[in-house]
């Protein structure tokens, strides 16, 4: 017996089989994207004003943006339109015109995901932010590689019970440093390793011995006292492991990995310690904008910003710019009431804006620069919602913050705060079935005319079906548009 | 439809339409982010906004699925389905009404008060 | 058809397919639901044994653990005496959940019964894309390695708990340097795999039923089984994106550093965590019972699909309410949805919201009493054959009635203050899902075998494994109710022993009957009070002597295909669905020649009629006296006309 109803809809339901499983499937998918969008209204609603890092509101993250997610979104929609038309070529039986309209949806695709790229580049390397121990938050770039602590080691303490050091991966330098063991279990000691994949070999035989001596020592012990010896001689299996290089070795410390580091020596999570000497831990960093939402109005004066920006122009300046929101804001609220809701006082509109740290000649001559005139003048509408103004007004100046002033720092990637993570989280899932979908609809115009010749209906309800999914995915991005970059 | 080969036209018309209508709502959904004209309420984006953006992301979505999925030519079972899974994507959106009584977040309250929000103000120039 | 035939059958399908293609690409429904059936019988199997060994550290907290204490690889998560240590302890425990529920059971009643057996009574030649049921069974093979391999990483499996709660699932085992290959991310990996699985076989069979029936098969016509396995379809297809959500979004905190489920200011081991802060916990709880509570509802349905099919079969009498029991169905199934919060009472939602999902959880008690009592009811008056199955069945309904009945004071949010978290949990919903769903699927094993294998399971090793099953089943569940309301914690790893006051309240006195009874069988030293936490030697005994007792099964499972009775005939219990009525084994196609359904289900004992039972493609005129005929059916009546 053959399936039925593959290509022929079945009477009474109106649907051949795979139909009726692509709208299954999308009802999945609806539920999919429900759970998210459901997260992503839960923890917007559940951002506490003053505790939890603000939610971006509105354009103001960043308008090029929003010109970008604009595009991707037309263009979407005209290869929604391009499908339907290659489903009516079909239908027609227009092979050439089928080609033409699906290659079009394809390149769209295409068009989408590289627009795509261009976003999550500047998000991901063109811009960081560092939140200080007093919640002031400085926007900007951090200059390349300096987010990493730098260290030059000379000895390296490691465990044999876990997994393979974390470390590893940080070792800077074109050579993997050269090792000797100096203190181990027995046997070990004396062992050279010269290189990474000699080192993974050397780890993997020894976590293995020492499990095995461990097991051996274990056994020793419960069958002494079983015996009915008095105190018998506990179990000792020797796991740690001093690794001395031959010349000292650099390395550039991920701080997620690292728990603490001192003048002398790097702890990692892993337990794994570098013995030797710090070099630096400042990290580089150019100012665009402070945010002082999460400060309290009046301590905004005396934030640890302002030391570690160190200019007191930029200072006035911020200021300024928010006596003169400020004012606006007032003048909104004369006509309803005159009190200016908490919320606003306490939010992006008033307390993040734009500073500028020059990187020649500041001080006294520094407000007559004509440049910065211009600065002034072209300060953001203030429908923008924020302290936001593009480009840069001559070069910046790179500061040098220190380690202990910083509480947490990084690009703008999902880590930064939750719109971040639910942007990229849900971005990067759509930007999947982007992918999936083109796929399949490539497939069916590359591969299809073997079946268009035998059976074009079979063929039309192929890419009817691969149709389905592909409006779905931009209805989702109808969705998507507006919420991750506008509202 | 293989039969109904003489209304492909028509419905290359209505699959036009509807692209041209999709290209317009997504310039008034930009518009609503960016021009002043939209921005009903105080100065910066408020929840008028935001009901004014969905709105319009509605009516988009909606034409998509009951043209371009022909949602309109279905028979009474996928809409039952679909009445399913939307009303448990309500129920997944009744979620979201917890996020307003957290008990973790609320011993942050009386943090909130001694910070003193409500009696700080900036001060004026 | 008879069996010869079918053999011929058989072989002409040899000379097609190399075997790789026959039984491990296959594409044939049947050879795919065996598949399921094995690997998850393994699944079992092994979840079973982590089992064991928390119940020795329970029992025996201060004694090395047999065999495995020597044992290298098991050395790091054991201390000096060879004890269990509580890292491994709640390694096995979160392992022993989701092993059991998402690769044991689920997979066995929904990926293996559903699979061989649905197409076959709806009448379809195969499930409407085969290719997509051998893809949803590697995804699910594949997600199984992962989480097997990832007890041999170096961080171990994973050990926040089978419901993996944010963010203490967040933040163990951050230490490791590779993020990804710690058994915690490997457990949201192969969930994910898991989830595309069950989701693809959820399409899949929704697809089958819904198209695939055959000439005459209305929608009042589908057995029982057909229909749970359709709302089971739609609970996997609606409830479990949600978990699949949380868990990528648990994988981005995890991997990425992002804080979905990570509060402002939140310390790990005195130290502030770095993360940017602003999630919330409770997200991951109601995302996580938005997917589980249905999940519990998909684990019990396919097993009262058996029995309700099992039943009728051997009291030789039509199910009893077959309709009611249609919408009670359909009604738990939606119900289902709504009653998750019943899980979270303790977080303090509120008053307002704990009221709510009070009421909805007791309404949903309303189809399951239905079920349950259309079951019993259907057993009253009927010459009922004790087969093994039967056997099965029969224990079901109790061991079922059990586990729902215990359920309703963990209902009520006040007395869930006092019983959250404790053994009485543990009993109630194993005694739901272990004696309950279990027995369900033992009884389809024994019920279906002659339809797969052409020979019967001996009868004998069939009583040696239900008798003694039954006994200790509820020898391990029955004290967990009452230590649990005596307040034993359900994640204490020396079971109870640290917590004087509450593993030394007595639970017999000395010297009175249970206390004699534990003297005998040397659980407690002679006059001595028979002690709370005694009762956690009478559990651990129990449990290993269930597992000496699935030995019996194990042996009748391999054996009987090739020395087991051959049946006689197509159908040898005398049962009316189509799945009687093809060959056997039925070939791949299923059936000789298309099958027409001329009348209902259960068409037992229909006064008049020549035998006790009428087919539903019988058309042989002598033989249908007495029962409704229907000589040229429709193609099916839309799904409009009966919802």
């Amino acid at each position: 017996m053959e399936i039925p109803y593959e290509v022929t809809p079945r009477r009474d339901t109106g649907l051949y089989n795979a139909k009726l499983g692509v709208w299954l499937f999308l009802a999945s998918e609806v539920m999919l994207f429900g759970g998210l969008f459901s997260a992503y209204v839960f923890l917007r609603l559940g951002v506490q004003d003053g505790v939890d890092n603000p939610w971006p509101w509105g354009v103001s993250v960043h308008k090029s943006y929003v010109w970008l997610g604009a595009i991707n979104t037309l263009v979407l929609i005209a290869s929604s339109v391009g499908v339907v038309f290659a489903w009516v070529a079909l239908k027609e039986r227009n092979w050439r015109k089928y080609q033409l309209y699906m290659y079009f949806v394809v390149s769209c695709a295409l068009v989408f995901m590289c627009i795509k790229s261009v976003e999550y580049h500047s998000k991901l390397y063109k811009h960081h932010g560092i939140k200080l121990v007093d919640n002031s938050v400085m926007e900007g770039v951090i200059v390349d590689g300096s987010d990493r602590i730098r260290f030059t080691g000379e000895k390296l303490v490691i465990g044999l019970q876990g997994a393979l050091p974390a470390v590893l991966k940080d070792l800077k330098g074109d050579a993997f440093p050269k090792f000797t063991v100096t203190e181990g279990p027995e046997g070990t000691v004396g062992e050279e390793i010269a290189s990474a994949s000699a080192f993974k070999a050397w780890f993997a035989k020894n976590r293995r011995a020492f499990y095995a001596k461990l097991a051996d020592e274990r056994q020793r012990f419960r069958a002494e006292k079983a015996s009915g010896v008095e105190n018998p001689k506990p179990v000792s299996a020797a796991s740690s492991v001093t690794l001395t290089a031959a010349e000292p070795f650099s390395v550039a410390g991920r701080p997620r990995k690292i728990l603490l580091h001192n003048a002398t020596a790097l702890n990692y999570r892993d337990g794994v310690k570098v013995e030797g000497k710090l070099v630096s831990d400042d990290i580089l960093f150019e100012v665009h904008e402070v945010d002082l939402q999460l400060v309290l109005p009046t301590k905004q004066r005396e934030s640890v910003v302002w030391n570690v920006i160190g200019d007191e122009h930029a200072k006035q300046h911020f200021f300024t710019l928010q006596a003169k929101k400020y004012q606006e804001l007032a003048e909104y609220y004369k006509d309803r009431g005159g009190v200016i809701p908490e919320k606003q006082l306490r939010g992006r509109f008033l307390n993040v804006q734009y500073v500028h740290v020059a990187a020649d000649g500041h001080g006294e001559e520094h407000g007559k620069d004509d440049k910065h005139a211009a600065v002034h003048t072209s300060e953001p509408k203030p429908t923008a919602g924020g302290g936001e103004s593009e480009g840069h007004h001559g070069p910046s100046k790179v500061i040098a913050v220190p380690f202990d002033q910083v509480k947490f720092f990084g690009n703008h990637g999902p880590r930064y705060g939750n719109y971040y993570a639910i942007y990229f989280t849900m971005t990067a899932l759509h930007g999947l079935h982007v992918v999936g979908g083109a796929l399949v609809l490539l497939f069916f115009v590359v591969f299809g005319k073997k079946l268009y010749l035998k059976n074009p209906e079979h063929l039309a309800n192929r890419v009817e079906v691969g149709g389905l999914f592909w409006h779905f995915v931009d209805l989702i991005w109808i969705f998507l548009f507006p919420i991750m970059y506008l509202l | 439809m293989a039969d109904a080969t003489h209304d492909f036209s028509k419905h290359k018309k209505t699959y036009t339409a509807v692209g041209i209508a999709l290209f317009v709502f997504t310039a008034v959904t930009v518009a609503v982010g960016l021009v002043p004209w939209f921005d009903i309420g105080p100065p910066g984006p408020d929840g008028a906004d935001f009901v004014l953006g969905l709105a319009v992301a509605a009516t988009k979505a909606s034409f998509v699925a009951l043209i371009f999925m022909h949602l309109n030519h279905e028979k009474g079972l996928i809409y039952k389905l679909l009445l399913f899974t939307f009303l448990f994507f309500l129920g997944l959106m009744v979620l979201t009404i917890f996020a307003d009584h957290d008990p973790i977040r609320e011993q942050y309250d009386t943090l909130e008060t001694t910070r003193g929000w409500l009696t700080d103000k900036p001060e004026k120039p | 058809m008879s069996a010869a035939t079918a053999d011929q059958h058989a072989e002409a399908h040899d000379h097609h397919d190399p075997f790789w293609k026959k039984y491990i690409f296959s594409t044939d429904h049947k050879v795919i639901g065996l598949q399921y059936g094995f690997t998850s019988l393994l699944f079992l199997a092994f979840g079973f044994f982590l089992m064991m060994v928390m119940r020795w550290s329970i029992a025996y907290p201060d004694r090395a653990v047999p065999v495995l204490s020597d044992w290298p690889w098991f050395q790091a998560w054991l201390d000096d005496g060879g004890k269990v240590t509580g890292d491994l302890y709640n390694m096995f425990g979160a392992m022993h959940g989701t092993i059991m529920v998402f690769l044991g059971i689920v997979p066995l009643a929904f990926g293996a019964f559903g699979n061989y057996v649905t197409p076959l009574q709806i009448g379809a030649p195969d499930m409407a894309f085969p290719r997509l049921n051998m893809a949803s069974y590697w995804l699910y093979l594949l997600g199984g390695a992962l989480m097997f391999v990832s007890f041999f990483l170096p961080s171990g499996a994973a050990k926040a708990g089978w419901t993996n709660y944010s963010p203490l699932a967040t933040t163990t085992d951050l230490h490791y340097g590779d993020l990804f290959w710690t058994g915690q991310t490997q457990w949201l990996v192969a969930m994910a795999l898991l989830i595309s699985s069950s989701l693809l076989g959820a399409v899949n069979f929704i697809c089958t039923i819904i198209n695939l029936r055959c000439k005459g098969m209305t929608w009042m016509r589908l057995p029982f089984f057909v229909w749970a396995m359709l709302v089971t379809g739609f609970l996997l297809l609606l409830a479990f994106p949600p978990l699949e959500v949380a868990a990528i979004m648990q994988l981005m905190d995890r991997l990425a550093g992002t804080s979905f489920f990570v509060p402002t200011g939140l310390n790990v081991s005195g130290m502030s965590f770095d993360a940017a802060g602003g999630g919330s916990p409770l997200l991951y709880q109601h995302l996580f019972w938005f997917l589980a509570h249905p999940e519990v509802y998909v684990l019990i349905l396919p097993a009262i699909a058996i029995v309700a099919e099992i039943i009728p079969c051997n009291t030789r009498k039509p199910l009893w309410g077959y309709k009611t029991m249609v919408y009670a169905v359909m009604v738990l199934g939606f119900l289902a949805f709504i009653v998750w919060a019943h899980h979270m009472y303790i977080t303090g939602m509120g008053p307002a919201i704990s009221t709510f999902f009070q009421t909805t959880t007791v309404l949903i008690s309303v189809p399951s009493v239905i079920l349950v009592s259309s079951l019993l009811i259907s057993m009253w008056g009927g010459s009922i054959r004790f087969n093994v199955p039967m056997l099965f069945a029969t224990a079901f309904i109790p061991m079922f009635g059990i586990g729902g009945l215990t359920g309703l004071p963990l209902a009520f949010s006040l007395p869930d203050l006092h019983l959250h978290d404790t053994y009485y949990v543990i009993g109630h919903f194993h005694y739901v899902v272990a004696p309950g769903t279990i027995f369900g699927l033992f009884a389809g094993i024994y019920h279906w075998f002659p339809k797969i294998t052409g020979r019967y399971m001996s009868t004998k090793l069939g009583h040696l494994h239900f008798w003694p099953s039954l006994l200790f089943m509820n020898g391990i569940f029955g004290p967990m109710m009452i230590q649990g309301m005596a307040g034993f914690h359900r994640r204490a790893f020396d079971g109870g022993k640290a917590y004087e006051q509450i593993s030394s309240q007595v639970f017999a006195e000395p010297n009175s009957f249970l206390a004699n009874l534990a003297e005998k069988l040397h659980i407690i030293e002679p006059d001595a009070a028979f002690r709370m936490i005694d009762l956690n030697i009478v559990t651990s005994g129990s449990a290993w002597l269930l597992a000496v007792f699935q030995v019996p099964f194990i042996i009748n499972l391999f054996l009987s295909p090739f020395f087991g009775k051959k049946t006689n005939s197509d159908n040898p219990w005398e049962a009316t669905t189509l799945d009687w009525a093809t060959p056997t084994p039925p070939p791949h196609g299923n059936f000789a020649s298309e099958p027409v359904a001329y009348r209902g289900p259960y068409e037992y004992s229909v006064p008049g009629a020549v035998r006790d039972f009428i087919p539903q493609s019988e058309t042989d005129p002598a033989l249908i006296v007495g029962s409704e005929h229907d000589p040229e059916p429709e193609e099916g009546n839309s799904l409009a006309s009966h919802h």
